[in-house]
This record gives structure tokens, sequence and C-alpha cells, in this order.
């Protein structure tokens, strides 16, 4: 089966070189390594619609493109609101990659995420917007002032930005009516970094925003004004799409952003049962010590970090040996903010005052070390972690104490927007779970960030590492757990320990699952005081397949739901598996050996695989190399040296392969067919053009005009059917390329391996 | 004063194998007035000597690293307890001889009796020489600790009128902490700010020369300094003054008047809506604006032009390349694009928007976050050590260059280290953090208390300002803050000036203190009173750049004419005239484009992007005409990186290189749109002097221009060019000779 070779199109001729080099460096270390390979195989990649999105309660047409999507039937969205049905042609017949799109009345506005389903199963997703304003898209380059097009206010215009260009557009206006120009971009998926400048009618640069923020805009008189649209650096091309939106405001109206995908850094807010009950304002004054705002814990307060260089000080009182938690939300509402925050004693009081620093909490840490930026990733590219605060106040002493709030990055900037919440309550133990498809450095200068689907091929496991923000002191282990899968599909936990900060999710399809996706659960489950609490895990993803970080900065993301999907036409090119499907048992201190299945279904580079263990208990173990050319191996583990106590574990083993890949070989098959149905339709037609040409020969007079007529057409079907064998047999040659084994270094996991580890026997 | 060397040291030179002539090139040595009496102190008598001998000079015995074969000073003898050791007590103290002064290695160097790689310094009949003998006859004291202090230096005359041609011999006094004084004329220091107009002898005495105006005379003994400034009439009848339009006319005016230069008068319309235009949006007016502006009769005409020009985005794209250039927006790795062009969108934007400057450094100084959220953090990106933040800011907004003060009091200023660290302290706090994006830092303020260590001294220091006390600073506080408040208070002495004199040399070529950054007591302006006016009324405006642009083209100061009148053509500093100078590059080249028609697409900008509007240093390799210009390359904080000198590779670049002749061939450019248009040929040459000079060609020139642009032209054959190609080659030969012209190249 065979059906397993691809080569990832869009690796750039520099990452080959790359590939070379480091190829060079590590064959003496890398047995399974080649040269010339691509990393991770084929997906499919939904990267672009057109528009992004739609007026809510109305029909649009939209057209996709993406990687690996060239078989797409299914466009689905991530709330049942939006539904779509494949665009026909005249004859009835489907145009590819082209949807008529419904969004109900009743549906959300907001982001959803649209995916299409493929040969390769569910893609990853692209941000579909659903607004209030009518929609337009731009239909024809606008790349001067001359070729502006046309807005009215109050409408929402679909675009793409060219590559060095400026977008022009005008709008009407009234003398002091006020005009908000926002243009979604980064928040909504794009590569687009936009400026937005207002201009006069003759492009005079009037007002200009080019950190992401609207602009808010005045008129000064009655006329025509010129809205420009670019790139930071003028980049552009089909990923640097924008959604740019003219609406008239009141005076002092607030006036909404544009909604915005979320931050990875935001799926540890809010805590659980977070409310507004208690929420209290701060109150301005209050920079300096004498001015703070007298308060009493617990406490809940919305403030803003305005002006600049704003210090907010609030003051309360706590005896000796009281424990809170402070938390403050900002970075994680999407705001460009650093909070920081320091709480003082306070003793004496006038010229005597004495304030003692008590504790100082700036950012929430990754829980995981994060990639440096250096040669190859040594970390995942996620970062869990947050600018915000989150910590501990042991009060040391009794009196009166000083909290100071103030952002690190706030020291000249002027924006009421950069709101924060500061929460101080007792230990309210608890965690919020993240996830992403688990990244393993693949070869020498590898920093490939790419979007990866839960898109499970037949026999395929699907590793996704996890990790957990604990919250006021909770250290229990996370047991994690995945539901509503797809048929034949299974998820296993490792669970993260007590005390630690990562664990990993397994996603397995059997070889025999059948072609399908569904939104699946995705949660953890701890116990805190005696009882169960269950969390969600939010998912998160990278908004483009990246190749190489360094040339590229990656855009990660939470995604808004955990899609999982099979695509029911291939298989992945190794299955790992334990050689039963049973409890593995073994006494504290001895050794245990599993034996291992290896099925292949491809040819490999290199003789064979390194395999390392992942789970609690277990991943201590030593790598261990087994033969890619067995069909059987097995793993030993020496529980004296590994230390691990009676019980039950989840482990599995895991490492990476450079696969011979053919991309969709069944392709050639089609295209043959299509081939010879073409070069008969194109000889039925050679042979009426020759017959039809002949007749003209032979007619009588009065009905040669007629004969010659019909001839022509005859000989234009036959053109045309000729046309059609050229292209028929340009498919074939291209499948039949695409078909060639390509080396594509990917991970392997195997299936989950369940042990218990039974007491020894007292001597 | 004469230096003569005797016959016994002709003898003794000829023993040690050295001719009279070599001796007599190396006699640039000094002799003293007074004769040496005792007790001495080392302090003040000998240091002197050392100092007015050029011993301790920075590349002579101060110089860093050892001085020279192992025997160090300290520059300029700022540390004579340092320097005491050095002559007295190092290398076992063979440096003195006390038993045989003469014989001490110091004098039989410092005279030459042996060989001395910095030649003679004090001839043996010197006073100079016989102090030092006479000091170290003494047994080289110290001094008993009871010396005074040096209090001052003073000069007489500090200030005075002199004639050109004429001298002016100065007095330098000494006082010290007992009240007590001391000519030290012949052993203080001199240095003219100004060798085209004046030079000074070691012994005071001044020469003035042929230039009018004002000259400084910089009088330094031992640390403390004075100054002569002269001022040096031309004396001619001053009585055709233009009216002031406002204060900047009322001081310029009121020096020529003092010093008799006769201004000339204000300029035509087309001479100033070219001049102006390119002063300000760094463009020539285009040929509608040009005819609308000379057909308009508006008394104000000029005012509105100024606000418009003020209104556009091209004010913006000018000013923001002068900015970012001094800021250092280097392009060093295909990656810093993104912080590049955002940094340069920031100044840009910010101009556009007439944030005000002190608003703007604020910005700059204490930024913090990201590059893409506030891309002034872009600068911290570049300047990442907190000395060269300090030295930049220092050079740059406040005029004040404190790089010697790092190693050494500044010699010239009253800058120590002390201050140097101190001022480096504001930024001891900047925190990075590390980013996604390669190279590329968080910034932020590390809570604490700023601290810098002088190097020297060991000692910890909190930040001042230049001396000033900016009061406790807390650990939760950025220190930057605190420096950008001290800058933008009223009474800063350093802050404003730097700014109006930075722009004054922008319209005027040169700035009322020169080098414009380089501001210290001992180099003052060349109009005091004009200087200050323009420093209160730019912090009165709220510190508003365009007001500021706007004031001074505004005057009748800028808009007198350039060409000279029978007396001002000596003037160089008393602004009685404009001083043409060649447009800078980007200007040029853009006004290259727009007079040929040619259109250059720059890599990663969209088309029509003037050279103006570049963001990086980074267009300079790929253009030749850049580099020819003298574009800078973004490496230094100093305006002088812009290299506005002429030289043949320019003359030959404009004459006859590939990049000038598809210009003026550009299928689309003016030639050849011209060439198929339908009007008449004299109405062509006027289009094209509009567009080239701003104005109308004379009844000569335009006769010339249409009977060259008729005549037939052959090819290579000898054969007659058909018609339509004719036209198109005279029209471009036409638009060659207009640009190889003195009037296109230059503003004037």
């Amino acid at each position: 089966m065979n059906h397993l070779v691809s080569f990832e199109t869009r690796v750039t001729i520099k990452r080959c070189v790359f590939a070379l080099v480091g190829c060079c460096l590590t064959l003496m270390l890398m047995s399974s390594e080649t040269c010339g390979q691509a990393v991770c195989l084929p997906a499919p990649r939904l990267l672009t619609t057109t528009p992004m999105g739609g007026q809510v309660g109305s029909t649009v047409e939209v057209t996709i493109t993406g990687d690996n999507i060239e078989d797409a039937d299914l466009l689905s969205f991530s709330h049942p609101g939006i539904t779509a049905t494949p665009k026909l042609d005249d004859s009835g017949e489907p145009i590819a990659n082209e949807y008529v799109v419904t969004i109900a009345e009743d549906c959300p506005l907001g982001l959803h995420e649209a995916r299409v389903m493929t040969r390769l199963g569910l893609s990853t997703s692209r941000v579909f917007t659903v607004g209030e304003l009518p929609e337009v898209t731009q239909l024809s380059p606008n790349t001067t002032l001359e070729t502006a097009m046309p807005l009215q206010v109050d409408t929402v215009c679909n675009a793409k930005m060219s590559n060095q260009a400026v977008d022009y557009y005008t709008f009407q206006a009234e003398e002091g009516q006020r005009i908000i120009v926002d243009c979604a971009a980064k928040g909504g998926d794009s590569k687009l970094n936009a400026v937005l400048i207002v201009a006069d009618a003759e492009g005079n640069d009037l007002v200009v925003e080019r950190r992401g923020g609207a602009v808010d805009f005045t008129v000064p008189e009655a006329g025509t004004y010129v809205v420009k649209v670019h790139d930071l650096t003028f980049k552009g091309g089909p990923d640097y799409f924008y959604r740019l939106v003219l609406q008239t405001a009141a005076e002092g109206e607030m006036v909404p952003r544009l909604p915005s995908t979320s931050l990875v850094s935001s799926f540890s807010w809010p805590p659980p049962g977070l409310t507004d009950e208690t929420l209290i304002p701060e109150v301005e004054p209050n920079n300096l010590q004498a001015e703070s705002q007298q308060i009493t814990l617990p406490c809940d307060i919305s403030g803003s970090f305005f002006p600049a260089a704003d210090v907010d000080t609030f003051e309360f009182t706590a005896k000796k040996g009281e424990v809170w938690w402070i938390e403050v939300a900002s970075e994680r509402l999407g705001l460009p903010t650093d909070p920081s925050i320091v709480v003082q004693h306070v003793s004496g009081d006038g010229e005597e005052e004495k304030l003692t620093d008590v504790v100082e909490l700036s950012d929430i840490g990754s829980p995981v070390k994060v990639s440096s930026n250096g040669y190859s990733y040594d970390g995942p590219p996620y970062n869990a972690g947050s600018t915000d605060s989150l910590g501990k106040l042991e009060i040391a002493e009794d009196g009166v104490h000083r909290l100071q709030l103030l952002d690190l990055f706030g020291g000249t900037r002027n924006d009421p927007r950069n709101v924060y919440r500061l929460i101080i309550r007792k230990a309210a133990p608890d965690f919020a779970l993240v996830g992403w498809a688990l990244h393993m450095n693949l070869r020498n200068g590898d920093r490939n960030a790419l979007s990866k689907p839960i898109a499970l091929r037949g026999g395929a496991t699907i590793p996704l590492e996890v990790v957990v923000v604990r919250r006021d002191g909770f250290d229990g282990e996370i047991e994690l757990s995945m539901d509503n899968l797809p048929a034949g599909v299974t998820a296993t936990g490792l669970k993260i320990p007590a005390g630690q900060s990562k664990g990993i999710m397994l996603v397995t399809a059997a070889e025999d699952a059948p072609r399908g996706f569904t939104s699946a659960t995705f949660i953890g489950q701890a116990m805190i005081d005696g009882e169960t609490v269950t969390r969600p895990c939010r998912l998160a993803s990278m908004a483009w397949p990246v190749p190489d970080a360094w040339g590229e900065i990656p855009s990660p993301r939470l995604l808004a739901d955990v899609p999982v999907s099979v695509c029911g036409t291939e298989f992945s090119p190794l299955t790992i598996a334990p050689a039963e499907d049973k409890v593995w048992e073994v006494t504290a201190g001895e050794k245990l050996t599993i034996p291992l299945k290896l099925i292949k279904r491809c040819d490999f580079s290199g003789a064979n695989i390194k395999l390392s263990t992942y789970g609690t208990g277990f991943d201590g173990a030593s790598a261990f190399e087994v033969s890619l050319n067995e069909e059987m191996a097995e793993v030993v583990y020496d529980l004296e040296k590994l230390k691990t106590a009676p019980g039950e574990y989840k482990a599995a083993v895991y490492g990476y392969a450079v696969a011979k890949y053919r991309d969709n070989p069944d392709a050639i098959a089609v295209a043959e067919v299509l081939l010879a149905r073409s070069q008969d339709e194109a000889k039925i037609a050679a042979d009426e053009a020759a017959a039809l040409a002949e007749a003209v020969t032979t007619a009588t007079d009065e009905l040669k005009a007629e004969a010659e007529a019909a001839a022509a057409q005859a000989a234009e079907r036959q053109k045309a059917a000729e046309a059609a064998v050229a292209a028929a047999e340009k498919q074939v040659q291209a499948a039949t390329a695409r078909a060639q084994p390509k080396d594509i270094v990917d991970i392997i996991v195997s299936t989950p391996i369940t042990v218990r580890v039974n007491p020894a026997e007292e001597q | 004063m004469a230096s003569f060397v005797t016959a016994v040291d002709h003898d003794r030179f000829r023993r040690l194998g050295l001719s009279v002539s070599f001796v007599w090139l190396l006699c640039a040595c000094q002799t003293f007035g007074a004769s040496p009496e005792g007790p001495f102190s080392f302090v003040h008598d000998v240091e002197p000597v050392l100092t007015k001998a050029g011993c301790n000079g920075g590349v002579c015995h101060a110089k860093a690293g050892g001085g020279q074969n192992g025997f160090q000073l300290s520059l300029l003898g700022f540390e004579p307890e340092y320097d005491y050791d050095s002559v007295v007590k190092d290398a076992r103290g063979r440096r003195i001889f006390p038993a045989a002064p003469e014989q001490s290695l110091l004098l039989m160097k410092a005279s030459g009796q042996i060989p001395h790689g910095g030649g003679v310094r004090l001839v043996p009949d010197s006073d100079g020489y016989r102090l030092l003998h006479a000091w170290i006859t003494q047994g080289a004291p110290y001094g008993d600790g009871s010396e005074p202090d040096l209090v001052s230096v003073s000069v007489v005359p500090d200030r005075g009128m002199v004639p050109r041609g004429g001298e002016q011999q100065l007095t330098a006094t000494a006082t010290y902490s007992d009240g007590s004084t001391r000519d030290v004329t012949a052993l203080a220091l001199y240095e003219s700010n100004a060798e085209a107009m004046a030079d000074v002898s070691s012994s005071g005495l001044v020469h003035v020369k042929d230039v009018p105006g004002n000259v400084a005379v910089m009088v330094r003994y031992q640390g403390k300094v004075a100054v002569f400034t002269a001022a040096v009439p031309l004396g001619a009848t001053v009585n055709n003054l233009p009216e002031a339009r406002n204060f900047i006319d009322e001081h310029v005016f009121a020096n020529l008047q003092e010093i008799g230069i006769p201004p000339s008068p204000v300029c035509d319309d087309a001479t100033f809506v070219r001049r102006v235009s390119l002063d300000i949006a760094g463009r020539l007016p285009t040929q509608e604006e040009t005819i609308e502006f000379l057909e308009r009769t508006e008394a104000d005409k000029r005012d509105q032009w100024i606000e418009k020009l003020l209104q556009s985005p091209g004010y913006a794209d000018f000013f923001a390349n002068k900015w970012t250039s001094l800021l250092k927006n280097r392009r060093d790795d295909a990656s810093d694009i993104t912080s590049n062009f955002a940094f340069h969108a920031w100044i840009r934007d910010s101009l556009l928007a007439n944030v005000p400057y002190d608003q703007l450094v604020r910005e700059l100084l204490a930024a913090t976050g990201t590059v893409i959220g506030n891309p002034p953090v872009a600068w911290y990106k570049r300047v990442k050590d907190p000395k060269e933040q300090l030295e930049d800011v220092a050079q740059l907004f406040l005029g004040v260059r404190m790089q010697c003060a790092q190693c050494h009091h500044h010699p010239f200023e009253r800058w120590s280290q002390d201050d140097y660290y101190s001022l480096s302290a504001f930024f001891s706090q900047v925190g990075r953090k590390p980013t996604g994006v390669r190279g590329e830092d968080l910034i932020f303020h590390q809570r604490g208390i700023a601290t810098t260590k002088n190097v020297k001294s060991g000692e910890s220091l909190v930040p001042a300002a230049l001396g000033d006390d900016v009061g406790a600073i807390p650990a939760d506080e950025d220190p930057r803050l605190r420096l950008a408040d001290w800058m933008s208070s009223p009474d800063n002495p350093f802050f404003a000036k730097a700014v109006v004199n930075r722009y004054w040399k922008h319209f005027f070529k040169r700035g009322l203190i020169e080098p414009e950054d380089d501001i210290r007591d001992t180099n003052p302006p060349t109009n005091p009173e004009l200087l200050a006016a323009l420093e209160k009324h730019f912090i009165e405006s709220g510190f508003d750049l365009k007001e500021l642009v706007r004031v001074i083209t505004q005057s009748q100061a800028y808009q007198l004419s350039a060409m000279p009148n029978e007396h001002n053509l000596v003037d160089q500093q008393n602004y009685s005239r404009y001083y043409p100078r060649r447009m800078q590059a980007e200007v040029l080249f853009d006004a290259i484009d727009d007079l040929t028609g040619a259109k250059t697409t720059f890599a990663n900008l969209p088309p029509g992007t003037r050279a103006v509007a570049l963001p990086d240093n980074s267009y300079n390799k790929a253009s030749a005409f850049l580099q020819v210009f003298g574009r800078p390359d973004s490496a230094s904080v100093c305006e002088c990186e812009r290299v506005q000198s002429s030289s043949l590779a320019q003359s030959l670049h404009l004459i006859n290189s590939a990049e000038m002749k598809s210009k003026l061939a550009a299928g689309d450019g003016r030639a050849a749109t011209m060439a198929t248009a339908d009007m008449p040929i004299d109405v062509k040459v006027t289009e094209l002097y509009l567009a080239a000079f701003s104005r109308k060609p004379t009844a000569e020139e335009l006769q010339m221009a249409v009977q060259y642009l008729t005549e037939p032209v052959l090819d290579a054959e000898g054969n007659p060019l058909d018609e339509s190609q004719t036209a198109q080659q005279n029209l471009q030969d036409l638009i060659w000779a207009l640009v190889n012209t003195k009037e296109f190249l230059f503003n004037h």
C-alpha cells in the first residue's frame, strides 16, 4: 500500500540546501537520515477563503485555496449556523474550490473557523467572520489613486494585498462626520501587518495608523477621501488578505475593534467561575503612595493603564500569616501590555514611612521551556506563558500593605483601551490546559512551525503536547482524555504528573478507521480538595505552515474547537504497537520486555529508527534502536533503574523516520482513465470532422454552405477534444511526477502501552 | 618671546649628531616669560608647563595604554597626583636627578639632548625648562598641601571688535581659591573655533583674517576655560534692510548692521518657491504648482505655500529621512526590514501629525514593548550598549559630546567621568526579554534603583543629567522618563538649543553653532541673541517643529537672494544672503526623476516611492547615485556622515552614467512624451525650464533652446533621423544640459 509518498511543495530552495548541509552533518549520527528530505507528511491546509466572511443572514459565494485540498468536498464551519454547498456549474457539476455559503439569521457574530474535508482528512482552519454590515469584495487591482475602489461607509470590503503595493479606496463623507476605519488582518489569520491611512482626495496622507489600531477620523470638510491600506513592509500575495471596514460613529461613542483570534496565552484566562458580581473600578488618582485607593481583601478590580506611565496603587490591611493569591489579566485579553506588581508593607507614617517589599510579581512563565531563536528548535514553538501576573502573597507582618500595579510597556503610551483586571483572592486551586500538535526537532536546523490538523491516516498516532498553568498552589496530577471521536479513533492521555507541567495526548486511528470527522471534547481531570475537577483543554495551532521560522515569524493562536478526522484513503508509513493489546505487568524493580510490532507500509531511508519513551515512570528509559527491516522488535525497561513505583502507567515509544512517500498514486490511474476517455472522444470527434469535411466536397451547391458550417463546427469540436487530450496527458504526467517517492521525515509515535507495576513481594 | 637657539645649544646639538636645520624643525618648542622662583607646587607650576609643552597630549604621554615608552601622564594633567608619581617615583625615580638636575631624564628628553620621539618640547633657555630645573633642584616637591585651588581662568578682553587683518593680544589670568591671581598667558592653550576667520599663536596673539563675522578663541588652562569672542566687522554701510517680518529678522539684521554687511535683497517668487519646496519637502515644485504660485497675487502667498508644504506628507518624508539616519536606522541583516520600516514610519507619522518634539524624544528615550507595538523600541535594538545610548542621546538631542568623559575629564568642557556615568545610569534599568523574532528584544523597565559604576573611581552613581540633580528615582519608576522630563523642562539649557540650531543649519547651511552637535561654553554661537530667541520661541510653541520651520522660512532672512552684492560675498556666517548648496543625494535623485519623468522602483517599496522616503540605508548598496552623492549609511549620530562635498565621480555620473542615460531615455519619460506631444516648441522649452528651475526661460535661453531642438540629428551613417526620433533625441539633450547646470543641482 504505497500511498504514502508526497513532497511538500512549499519547501523552498533554501531549505533544500539547508537540509543538504544538515544531512551531511547528521549522517554520521542519524542512520535514518538522508539528504533532500522534506519535513512532515502532507497535511490538508485551508489557506484562504474569498471572501473571508459574510453578513449575517446572507448567502455568499466563497472560493478557497490551500495545500493538499484539491479533492476537497465538504466545506464545514465551527458553528452550525454557517453551512456550505459546492457551487455548481451550468451543467450541474460542482466547481472545484467554490462554495455557496449560507449564514443563518441567528448565527452568532464574530469569528468562526472554516475547514474542508479532503482526501487527507479535515484541513486546518481559516477564520471566517460573520458581521452585521453589508460586504463587498475587491474585484480588480486598486493600487493607484486613479484606480481607487469606491466604498460606501458602513461596509466591509474583503480584499487581498498585492506585493509592493498600496490599495486605494475612496469614500464620501460629510463635514464633522466621525468615521472609524478598521481593518481585520493579523487577527483574522492574515499575514498582513496592516497600515491604514486616511488621505485627502489628492492622496495626501492625513492620518496614519501603523500599529494595528483603527483610524478615528473626523471629517474636516465634506468631500471625497481616500483610504490607503498596505503592509508594514509592503509585502503582499494571496496570504495577505484583509477586511476593511468603514463605520460611522457618534461623537464619544466607543466603537469596538473588529474581532480577533485569541492568543495562545489566553487559554489560562479567566479563572473558572469568574463573574462580575464583586467587580469594582479602579479610582484615579491613585498614582502616588499617598493617593492609594483603599481596598479590602478579597477584591476584584477593573482598571486601565492610562495615561502614560500610569501607576495604580491600592492599600489594604492584612495580618501576618495570611496567604492571598494575586492574578492580573491584560495581555491575555489581547492587549500589548506587561503588567507588573509589587506589594509592600508600610510601617511608620509621614516622613517616617517605610516601605518593605513583600512580593514582586511579573510574568506568568511558560510551563515548559519555549524554543529559543537558535539554529534548531530546542522547545515547542508555542508559548503558553503570558506577560500577565499570577502569584502568591504571604503576609509576613500585620499592618497596612500597598500594591502597586503598572504596565512595564506603558511608560510613553496613552491608550485607555489598555485595561486590566486585578484579582486578589484566597487560594482557589485550579488549572488551565492547552495542547498543540507535538513538535519534534526532526533534523539539524529544523525550525518548521507547521500548522498540523489532527487528520489521521489509518494506523497513525498523532501526539499532542499538553501543558498546564496551575493556579493558587494546585500541584496534583492531571488525567487527560478526549471524547466524541470519529469511528475507529481512540485517544489516550499520558497524564501530567503531580508537580509537573507537561503531558501527552495520543490520538490513534485504527488501520481500518473509516473516513469521517467530529468536533471532539478534550479535557483534563484532577482531584482538588477531594473533588474531581474537570477543565477543558484548548487546542492551539499555527495560523500558517511556516517551513522556516527564521524567515517568517510564526503566528500561533487558539482554535475555537477540537476537530479530529480520519482520511480513510491513506495509511501511516509505519505503525509501532505493542505485540498484544493488553496490560503489561511487571514487578517493581524487575525488567519488563515488551515485544513491538512494526507495520511498515512504505520504504524508508535508513535501516533503523531510534526510539525513546514518553509517559511518567518510563520516560527516563534510554533510547534504543530498532531495525526498520524487521517486523518485530522489543523494548526492555529496567524498573530498578527507572525506579518506577507500583501503579498503572501509560507510555508510548517515539522517534522519527524518513519515509519514501508517494503522494496520491491513485491519481495516476484516475488520470489515465480520463486520458483514455478523452482520447476516445477525440477520435470520435476526428472521425466526425473528417466525415463532415468529406461531405462538403460532395454537397450540392444549395447544401454546401450548410455542410461547410457543420464541418467547421466539427473541426472546432475536434480541436477542443485534442486540447482535452493534451490536458489529460499533462494530468497524467503531473500525477506520475507527484507520486514519485520523496524523502519526508516525520514523527512516529507508537500506540499506547499500558503497564501495571506490581509491588515486589516482601522478602 | 623669541625662542632662539644659542651657540652653546648649537654645539650641543652637533655633538648629539643633529643638524641645526633639523633642530629648527623640531623646535615647535615653548619658552616662558616668568623666571622661576620657589617654592614650587607640582600642581600649579610644573603641571601647566607639561601641558603647555604638549607632554600630556592624547598622542603623547597621555596616550591610552601606557603613554610613550612607559612614561604615562594623565590627559592634560587632570590627575596631578598620578602625574607626580609618574614623573618623580616611577621607573625607580630615574626621570629626575636632583643632584644634577640638568641630567634628569625629564629635561634631557624634553630638551632633545637625548633622542626624544616627541622632539624638542622645551629648549634649555626657556622659562619652562628653567622652572622644571629649579623644581628638581628643590627636590621635586609636590607641594605642602597649603596651595590654593585653581578656581577659574579669565581672558582679557573677553570680547571685542577686531578689524579684518587686525590683531589682538589676549591676557589669561588664573584665579585661585585664596583670591590670588596669576598671569598665565604664556602657559594657557589657545584655539580658534574658525581658522578661516582667525588664528591664534601659542602666546595668545589673535590674527584676524578677511572674513567678517564672529569668531571665538578658547583659552584653556589646567581644566578651566575662558573664551574671547571677536566681532570682525566688514564696515560697509547698511541702509537697505528689508522690513523685519519676525524676531529672526530683527536679530539677523541687527547683527548685519553691527558688523556692516549689507544683505542681498529678498529673492523673487520663482526662487522662493523652488528653495522652500526643496528645504521643507525635499522636492521641486511641480510645474503646475510653480505656475499657480507665480500667478497668485496675494500678499501672504509665500506664507500660504509654506503652510501647504508643512501640511504635506513630503515634509514628513523629508525630515524623517533626516532623523532616521541620525538615529541609526541601519539594515545589517535582511530580518531588520520590519523594525527599520516600522521605526522610519513612526518618525514619519509623528512628524506628519506634528507630535511635539519633546514628546517624540520621550517616546524614543523611554520606549518599551515590541517593535511592532511600539516602533521606537527599534532604537534599542540597534543601540544596545548603555554607553552608546547616553553618548548618542547627548550628542543628538543635547548637542553635547560626552565620549571623552568616559575615560577622562572632558578637555574643553566641564564634564567629568562622574557626569558621564551618572548620565549612563538613566539607561541602567533597561530590561530585555527575548521575543520570537530573531535579534529583537522586548524592552521594559527592570525594577530597581538605577546606578552605574564609574569604572575609574569604582563609585556607584545614581542618575544625574549633566550635573543636574533629578531627584531620587524609586525602584518602580523608569529613570528614562525622568531624563525625558529633565530634557523637556523649559529651563533645560541644551535640549531646545540643540534642535533649533540643527534646524537652523538645515535651512541656512551653517548652524549658529558649528558643528551643530558640539554645543559648549567654549564654542559660542555666532549670534547668541538669535539662538536664545529661537530657543525661547520653540519652547513657548510647545516644542512645535512645524512652527520652528514656519518661523524660519517666513523670515526675510531666509528669503534673501543667494546672489551676493558687492560686499557680502565674503560673508560665511552672518546670513546676509542665502548660501547655496548642492541638493542632497535623495533630493537630487528625485529631482532628476521628476525632470526626466523616469520612474524608479525601490526594493520592497511600492512604485512611486521617492528616494527621500526610503526607510533605511540598505538602498545605498543598490544605488551608485545615492552613494556617489553621499547618502549617509546611518552609522553615526553626526550629520557629518552625509557627504555634501563635490567630487569628480558626481560630475561623471551626471554627465555620462548609464543611469542618467536610461532616465533620459525612459519610454514613458518626459522626453519621449514631449516629443510626441502636440504643443508648440517654445511651450515645451518653457515647461522644461519650469520643471527644472521653477522659472520660465529668458528670451535668450528660449531662442537657444528652440534652435537646438529644431536642429536635425544624424545617425551613425550620417543620415538624418526621422522627425520623432530627432525630437526625442534633442529633448533628451536639452534635459541633460539642464540637469548639468548649477542652477539645477543647487538649492539657491
